[in-house]
C-alpha cells in the first residue's frame, strides 16, 4: 500500500487540493464504519505534513474524519488522551466514533485516522475581554481535566515537561541565526531593522533562561507527567468554541505533558499582538479566569510571568526567515518588525504591574 | 553479539555499530562459533550463516519488542559469552534469561545518561557485566564519571576501524578516476575541496564552518566547499537548521556543492574527490567515524575538541583541533594554517593515511576484541 507523504501545493491549485491516493484511501478507511456516508468535504489540510480534516455526513449524523500527520505510534497518545477527556473526565471534547470492530482508529497508507462526532453548533466566542475570559476558562478546565492521563501501553509518549530550558535555549540560539542571515543578507531592506533589534531580544531571551533555572521550575517538574496534565498547544479562537453545555476543544492531535500554563502564555500574548499593546485588564482577568477552573499557585504564577517575558511574538514572527530570507526580508517585514517592537515597550509597564499579584 | 533495535547488520542501511560489528566478524569469528543476533529487514532473511557466522533477525524498531525477542530468543540458546552492543538496557533482561553467560558491553554513545536509563537500573547492569568496551576514552570517561565504583576495572576502550582498502586517497590509481569524475561533474576542477561529511544539525555544527568561509576564500584562491549530509534535501521535512544553513551557503562566494545523502557504499566517493576534512561539531560527541574514513583517504583533519574526535588526531601530525568551535573564526585559523602550507598538507594527509592502515584497521579492533573477550573480571 502507498505511503502517505506530504504533498506540493502549487499557487493554482485548490486550497483543498488533497492527492488521489489518500483520497481514496479514506474510502478505505470509511468502509470499517457502522454509517454510510452521504457527503464529505476537504474542511483543513496540511499538506506539507501530511495530515487533512474531513467533515462527513453520514446516515449517524455528522462527523469529522482526520488523518493524523504523526508518528502512528505518537498518534496514539493524542487518541487516547482524547478519550480519557472524554470517557473518565467527561470533558467537553469531541467523542471518538469506533470502527464495526471497536477500534478507535484505522491505520492506513503508514499513519492513523479516526472518525469524531462534528459538535453542532459551534460558535468563536466574541473577538473581546470576555469571549478571551471564557477562552481561559474552558483552558483551566482542560488542563485540570487532563490530569491523570495515562497513555496506552503503546503509545510514545509524548513530553515537554523537561524541555523548557531547551526552548528557551533554542529561542537564544536562533537569535543568532537571524543575526546572521540578515548579516548574509544586509542588501536587503528588512535586515538592518533586524540587526538593529536582534540583541535586544536576544537579551530577554537570555535573561529568560537565567531567570527559569533560578525559578521554581526544577521542583516543580518533580511532581510528574500525570499530576500536571496536558498542553494542548494549539489553543486559541478556534480550537475553542461556545456549543452545547458549554465551551468545547477541539483538535487535541498535539497533546503532550507539560506545565501546561504555556498554553495560557500562548493565548495572551498571541490576544495582546492582536491589539497591538499589552494591557494590565486584560491579562489580569484572563490569568484570572484561568485560575478559577484551575488554580494556579505563587510558583507557577511565577514561571508565567517569566514565560511572559520571552521575546514569543519576535521569535514566532522571525523564525521564517531562515526558509527564504531574499523574499522574507522585505518592506513587510521591516513593519512588522516595527510593530513588533512597539508593542513590546508596552508589555514592560504591565508586567512590572501584575508581578506582584499573586504574593 | 546482540545488536540494536534500529539497523540491521550487515550495515545495509548503514550504521557506525552495525559497521562495527561486521568489521570485526571476520577476525573474532576464527576462534568463536558467532551468533549475530539483530533486527529483521525486508531484505535480509531472517537467519542465515555467512562464512560461518549465524545471523539471527527477529523484529525491532521498537525497543520493547526488540528487547522481549532477545530475552526469548537468549533463553532458548546457550552462549558462555554475550556481547551487547550500547544497549546498557538489555543487560537485565539478558541476564535473566542467561544466568550462567559472560556478558560484554560495548559502547558507542551516552546510553548511560540518566535520562536514558534509570541510574539504579545502570548499576544493576553494569555490577552484572565483565567487561565494557567503549569506542573513546570520552564515552569511557563519562561512565566513569557517572558510576565510578560499578565500571571500576571494567572499562577498556577500542577505537574502530575503517576499510582502507574501500576508502583510497584521491591520488590511489583505484580513485583517480572517480575523483577526476567528481570534480568535473560539479565544477571542482582545479579547486581546493573542503568537506564536511555528517548529519546537518544543529549539534553537528557546520554552520560554522560555512561561516568561516568567507574570510578564508579571501586568502585562498580557489576555494570550494562540499557538504555530503542526510537532513539536506530530505523531502520529508526541511528542518531550521538546514534552511538556516542553506540560506547561509547561498551566499558564499564559492561553489558550494551540497549531495543530500548518499548511499553508505559510495560515501567514500566524496572523500577522495577532497583535499581537506572538517568536522564541525560542537557537541561532545562519542567519537565521529568520519575521522577513521578521511584518514584512511589521506585527508588532513580539522576537528573539534568536542567528545572523544581530539583523540585521534596528532596535533599537527594528521590535522588539528579547534579548541573553541563555537566561534567560526576559531575554524578559519585551522583551516588557513593548514592550506597555507601545502607541503605539510600533504603530509598532514600521509600520516593520516598511515594511522589508518597500521593503527585504525579491523584487524587490530578484532585481536582488542578478543583479548577483553578472554579477560576474566578481577572481581565480581
Amino acid at each position: 500500500m502507498e505511503q502517505i507523504m506530504p504533498w506540493e501545493m502549487e499557487e493554482q491549485m485548490d486550497e483543498f487540493f488533497i492527492p488521489d491516493y489518500i483520497n481514496n484511501l479514506a474510502d478505505e478507511v470509511l468502509k470499517h464504519y457502522d454509517f454510510s456516508v452521504k457527503s464529505m468535504e476537504v474542511v483543513t489540510t496540511k499538506h506539507d505534513k501530511g495530515g487533512a480534516i474531513w467533515k462527513l455526513e453520514t446516515s449517524a449524523g455528522p462527523k469529522s474524519l482526520k488523518l493524523l500527520h504523526r508518528r502512528p505510534t505518537r498518534s496514539l497518545f493524542s487518541l487516547g488522551a482524547q478519550n480519557y477527556l472524554v470517557h473518565v473526565q467527561k470533558a467537553n471534547v469531541p467523542p471518538i466514533v469506533v470502527t464495526k470492530d471497536g477500534a478507535d482508529y484505522v491505520e492506513a497508507g503508514g499513519k492513523l485516522w479516526f472518525v469524531a462526532e462534528w459538535i453542532e453548533p459551534l460558535n468563536p466566542v466574541s473577538k473581546d475581554l470576555e469571549g478571551a475570559k471564557l477562552l481561559c476558562a474552558a483552558l483551566g478546565e482542560f488542563h485540570r481535566l487532563s490530569k491523570g492521563y495515562v497513555p496506552p501501553a503503546q503509545a510514545e509518549v509524548s513530553s515537554r515537561l523537561h524541555k523548557w530550558p531547551k526552548d528557551y535555549e533554542k529561542v537564544i540560539r536562533k537569535m543568532d541565526w537571524f543575526r546572521n542571515i540578515a548579516l548574509a543578507y544586509s542588501e536587503m531592506p528588512a535586515s538592518s531593522h533586524l540587526l538593529n533589534v536582534v540583541d535586544l531580544f536576544e537579551e530577554q531571551a537570555k535573561r529568560g533562561l537565567e531567570r527559569l533555572n533560578q525559578s521554581s521550575f526544577h521542583e516543580l517538574i518533580q511532581h510528574g507527567k500525570e499530576y500536571w496534565g496536558l498542553v494542548h498547544q494549539d489553543y486559541g479562537w478556534s480550537n475553542g468554541q461556545m456549543g452545547p453545555n458549554g465551551m468545547w476543544i477541539i483538535d487535541l492531535d498535539g497533546v503532550a505533558y507539560d506545565i501546561p500554563i504555556r498554553d495560557l502564555r500562548k493565548l495572551i500574548t498571541g490576544t495582546m499582538a492582536d491589539l497591538y499593546r499589552w494591557d494590565t485588564t486584560w491579562v489580569r482577568e484572563m490569568i484570572k479566569a484561568y485560575h478559577e477552573t484551575n488554580p494556579i499557585s505563587p510558583e507557577l504564577y511565577d514561571l508565567l510571568m517569566i514565560d511572559l517575558a520571552m521575546p514569543n511574538e519576535f521569535y514566532k514572527n522571525i523564525k521564517e526567515v531562515v526558509y527564504e530570507p531574499e523574499i522574507f526580508l522585505d518592506d513587510v517585514t521591516s513593519s512588522m518588525i516595527q510593530t513588533i517592537v512597539d508593542t513590546d515597550q508596552t508589555k514592560w509597564p504591565v508586567l512590572e504591574e501584575i508581578k506582584d499579584d499573586w504574593k | 553479539m546482540i545488536c540494536t533495535e534500529k539497523l540491521p547488520v550487515p550495515p545495509v542501511l548503514g550504521g557506525a555499530i552495525q559497521t562495527y560489528i561486521s568489521g570485526v566478524l571476520p577476525y573474532v569469528g576464527k576462534s568463536h562459533q558467532i551468533t549475530v543476533l539483530g533486527i529483521s529487514d525486508p531484505s535480509l532473511p531472517d537467519q542465515e550463516v555467512i562464512e560461518g557466522v549465524n545471523y539471527v533477525r527477529i523484529p525491532g524498531k521498537i525497543f520493547e519488542i526488540y528487547r522481549d525477542g532477545v530475552s526469548r530468543y537468549v533463553a532458548s540458546n546457550q552462549f558462555d559469552l554475550i556481547h551487547i552492543f550500547n544497549r546498557p538496557l538489555l543487560v537485565l533482561p539478558v541476564r535473566n534469561a542467561a544466568p550462567r553467560s559472560r556478558i560484554t558491553l560495548s559502547m558507542h554513545n551516552d546510553m548511560f545518561n540518566p535520562e536514558k536509563i534509570p541510574p539504579e537500573e545502570a548499576k544493576a547492569a553494569l555490577n552484572e557485566v565483565t567487561n565494557i568496551v567503549t569506542v573513546s576514552n570520552y564515552v569511557g570517561d563519562v561512565i566513569r564519571g557517572l558510576y565510578p565504583q560499578e565500571s571500576a576495572g571494567k572499562l577498556t576502550t577500542i577505537y574502530s576501524g575503517v576499510d582502507s582498502g574501500r576508502f583510497l586517497p584521491g591520488n590511489d590509481p583505484k580513485m583517480q578516476k572517480i575523483r577526476n569524475q567528481i570534480r568535473k561533474e560539479h565544477g571542482l576542477e582545479n579547486k581546493t575541496v573542503i568537506l564536511f561529511a555528517g548529519r546537518v544539525s544543529q549539534n553537528k555544527g557546520v554552520d560554522r564552518l560555512v561561516r568561516a568561509i568567507p574570510a578564508l576564500s579571501k586568502k585562498h584562491k580557489d576555494l570550494a566547499l562540499v557538504i555530503v549530509g542526510s537532513n539536506w534535501f530530505s523531502q520529508d521535512i526541511v528542518t531550521d537548521y538546514v534552511a538556516y544553513v542553506r540560506a547561509l551557503a547561498k551566499k558564499l562566494d564559492i561553489p558550494v556543492v551540497t549531495t543530500g545523502f548518499v548511499e553508505p557504499n559510495n560515501i567514500q566517493n566524496w572523500f577522495a574527490a577532497a583535499d581537506l576534512f572538517v568536522c564541525t561539531s560542537i557537541w561532545q560527541e562519542p567519537l565521529a567515524r568520519v575521522h577513521y574514513e578521511a584518514m584512511a583517504a589521506g585527508l588532513p583533519i580539522v576537528t573539534t575538541a568536542r567528545g572523544g574526535n581530539p583523540e585521534v588526531i596528532e596535533a599537527g601530525g594528521n590535522g588539528l583541533v579547534v579548541e573553541n568551535p563555537e566561534d567560526p573564526n576559531c575554524f578559519e585559523e585551522k583551516v588557513a594554517a593548514i592550506l597555507s602550507d601545502k607541503n605539510q598538507m600533504k603530509k598532514m594527509g600521509e600520516r593520516g593515511r598511515s594511522l589508518a592502515v597500521t593503527k585504525y584497521n579491523w584487524e587490530r579492533v578484532g585481536n582488542e576484541v578478543l583479548r577483553v573477550w578472554g579477560r576474566r573480571a578481577s572481581t565480581r
